[in-house]
């Protein structure tokens, strides 16, 4: 019974995050999902106001115009529910929940099963 | 028979004992301590996870029962200790704090602060070392409901500076940062600003429990608590109307955003109860809240009755649960006490280990 009376058990949480190489992260999962991410990804796809317009949806943020060395320099969790980025271009402002952070995940079965982002 | 093997007897039928919250035997769950037998004579502790342990007297009895009950056995003596365990999750600040419960509703009106002051009574009662936070910026109410006169907060050293205190409980309020009567006019970004001061620059020393008291809604306040704080479980309140419960749902979809464990849902002024007659009777409809806690699947704590004496309770600085123990509402606040602590231990034992609290630096 008491298992299931919880039912913020079914969202998974990073089990153990990891960097791999100086462009890219890993997340395994309380699920046992292993996602894979390239930094630039993640910076483009930053879910803060001044990068997408709050009100409408629309990516603010002109991807060409991210450094080709673009990398953090810090992460940390937010609460018990999302992970901030301390980016080289001094940008911190996004907290990427846990749910976005499986929508942008790059690992294979993920983007198999997805079109371009 | 020589001793040892008796041990072993004994230990074997206190495998037998459940812990009905944990449903895992207490042996396994680590809670018996010092066993001692000599000649006969069995004696041991059962460390339960808090004080305010409902089934505290059932497990104490079972113990003795069925130990008494094994061949060789002159005497038991069995002592119930408890050892609060911490949260997990550990964020620099309130390192301190071992539980940090969050009291909200998505509607105004509903009681928290009331619901609040009394389950943080209820728990300090119980033996738990105990603090209240008073979340609402704007409307503080605390402070009168347990009868503080409004003072400067004392200060410490490093910034810090003390929590009032009464009937054994450390408070703090933004009613102590202001002159009496006088309203703190901020805007938002304030508020985050007085709450992380609140987190962070607060001596409470050490605490088995910090109840917070949530303004409604789910604004500012509620935000930055759960990205600063490593909150432990939040107590939804709502009273049994459907105005009111569309409310508390959003509250119970909030937490549930930002994953903090819902430890369940709380129905105040369920009933009224006259001089008269001891009849129950359900002036907002029933079973409002436990109809909410069962479409989301998490525990409903308790329904708290509507009587005059809690809110004399509140007016007067003596609450319900001080002022009239033995009263139907204080057993019910009593018993929501108990039950919050269960739900804490719950989560505790049931946590897969996610790596909830951490920091990684990039190496270039």
């Amino acid at each position: 019974m008491v298992e299931e009376t919880r039912s913020q058990v079914s969202d998974p949480s990073p089990k153990n995050v990891r960097q791999v190489d100086p462009k890219t992260l890993e997340i395994i999962w309380t699920d046992g999902h292993e996602s894979v991410y390239s930094v630039r990804h993640l910076r483009e796809n930053c879910p803060c106001a001044s990068c997408i317009d709050e009100w409408t949806g629309e990516k603010r943020i002109d991807p060409s115009s991210i450094s080709e060395n673009i990398q953090p320099l810090n992460l940390k969790s937010v609460g018990l529910y999302a992970i901030q980025f301390f980016w080289n271009d001094g940008h911190d402002t996004g907290f990427y929940s846990h749910k976005l952070m499986r929508k942008l995940c790059q690992c294979g079965e993920c983007s198999s099963g997805k079109q371009e982002v | 028979m020589e001793d040892q093997e008796l041990q072993v007897k004994v230990m074997a039928v206190l495998k037998t004992v459940i812990d009905p919250d944990l449903h895992k035997d207490i042996v396994g769950l680590g809670f018996v301590k010092e066993m001692n037998v000599t000649g006969g004579k069995v004696k041991f502790q059962v460390e339960l996870t808090t004080p305010a342990c409902p089934v505290k007297e059932q497990l104490r009895t079972e113990c003795e029962t069925k130990v008494r009950a094994i061949d060789g056995v002159d005497s038991v003596d069995v002592e119930m200790t408890a050892m609060v365990r911490t949260a997990q999750h550990s964020q620099p600040i309130l390192t301190k704090v071992k539980n940090i419960i969050a009291v909200a509703s998505g509607k105004g009106g509903v009681g928290k602060s009331t619901v609040s002051v009394n389950l943080a009574i209820a728990l300090q009662m119980s033996g738990a070392r105990v603090g209240l936070m008073d979340g609402d910026i704007y409307g503080p109410s605390i402070p009168q409901m347990l009868g503080i006169p409004i003072s400067p907060p004392k200060a410490g050293s490093d910034n810090k500076f003390f929590p009032h205190e009464k009937y054994g409980i450390k408070v703090v309020s933004a009613a102590f940062l202001s002159k009496e009567g006088q309203p703190l006019m901020l805007r938002g970004p304030m508020l985050g600003g007085i709450i992380q001061q609140f987190l962070q620059n607060v001596d409470w020393g050490e605490l088995d429990y910090l109840v917070i008291d949530l303004p409604p809604g789910t604004g500012d306040v509620q935000l930055t608590l759960t990205q600063r704080a490593p909150l432990s479980g939040a107590v939804v309140v709502t009273t049994p109307q459907e105005v009111s419960l569309i409310d508390a749902e959003k509250g119970v979809r909030m937490f549930e955003s930002v994953k903090v464990p819902l430890l369940g849902i709380v129905e105040n002024m369920s009933y009224f109860v006259c001089d008269n007659c001891d009849k129950k009777h359900h002036i907002f409809k029933s079973g409002g809240g436990n109809t909410l806690a069962e479409k989301f699947k998490v525990p409903f704590l308790g329904e708290i009755p509507l009587v005059g004496e809690v809110v004399e309770g509140g007016d007067s600085g003596v609450p319900v649960v001080l002022g009239d123990p033995d009263s139907p509402v204080s057993r019910a606040y009593q018993a929501l006490g108990g039950q919050v602590a269960a739900q804490l231990s719950i989560t505790h034992s049931s946590e897969d280990k996610s790596e909830s609290s951490f920091e990684l630096a990039w190496k270039g």
